[in-house]
């Protein structure tokens, strides 16, 4: 285990921001929304500024940001990482407990539980193979 | 930790200087290397500077 600052790299997020935004606002182009579709880059587009600018500081969020820092620092992206994984999971499970009720398809949420659950357990077979 | 600021300190083992504040309030336990690198630092045993309670050893 390695305990240095990782160095990561300043434009990690707002690359992350730009691609990730950069296909919905393709997807909405895509769809006849041309309106939105720019608005959308406009948008993503300060949004990756602001986080190029950020992630250039020297607070614990900048070194997450630049995916880099020390053990605690990617400790911390980790548990916040593993905290947005559990409440997701409890709001598609809830999603797909909601739209059965309804006699209705679970659709999105019951492909979000079901990827969610084979994540899980690929995850946990892989991980003690390590440990 | 005397006789150095937390920033010389996080310089010197690699890591933020966050980090060292929060192993120095005692809000964060550090990983064995980097415990063994802090106590080589001051020329001790890690239990001359590290005494953490049983129950964060759970």
């Amino acid at each position: 285990m390695t305990t240095a600052t990782g160095t990561g790299h300043r434009a990690a997020a707002a690359a992350v921001l730009v691609v990730g935004g950069g296909a919905v606002a393709a997807a909405s182009w895509v769809s006849g929304d041309h309106g939105f579709a720019v608005a959308l880059v406009a948008f993503y587009v300060v949004a990756a500024t602001v986080a190029f600018v950020w992630a250039g500081g020297k607070g614990d969020v900048a070194a997450i940001m630049r995916a880099g820092g020390d053990e605690r620092q990617r400790g911390l992206d980790r548990d916040a990482t593993a905290i947005t994984g559990l409440v997701m999971s409890i709001a598609a499970i809830a999603g797909a407990v909601v739209q059965t009720a309804r006699s209705a398809d679970p659709g999105a949420y019951g492909v979000m539980c079901v990827v969610g659950g084979i994540t899980y357990t690929v995850s946990l077979v892989l991980l003690r193979r390590r440990r | 930790m005397k006789g150095m600021s937390q920033g010389e300190l996080a310089g010197v083992l690699g890591v933020s200087r966050q980090t060292i504040n929060s192993i120095e309030n005692e809000r964060y336990l550090p990983s064995l290397p980097l415990a063994l690198a802090i106590a080589r630092c001051f020329s001790s045993a890690v239990e001359e500077i590290f005494n953490p309670d049983k129950e964060d050893m759970k």
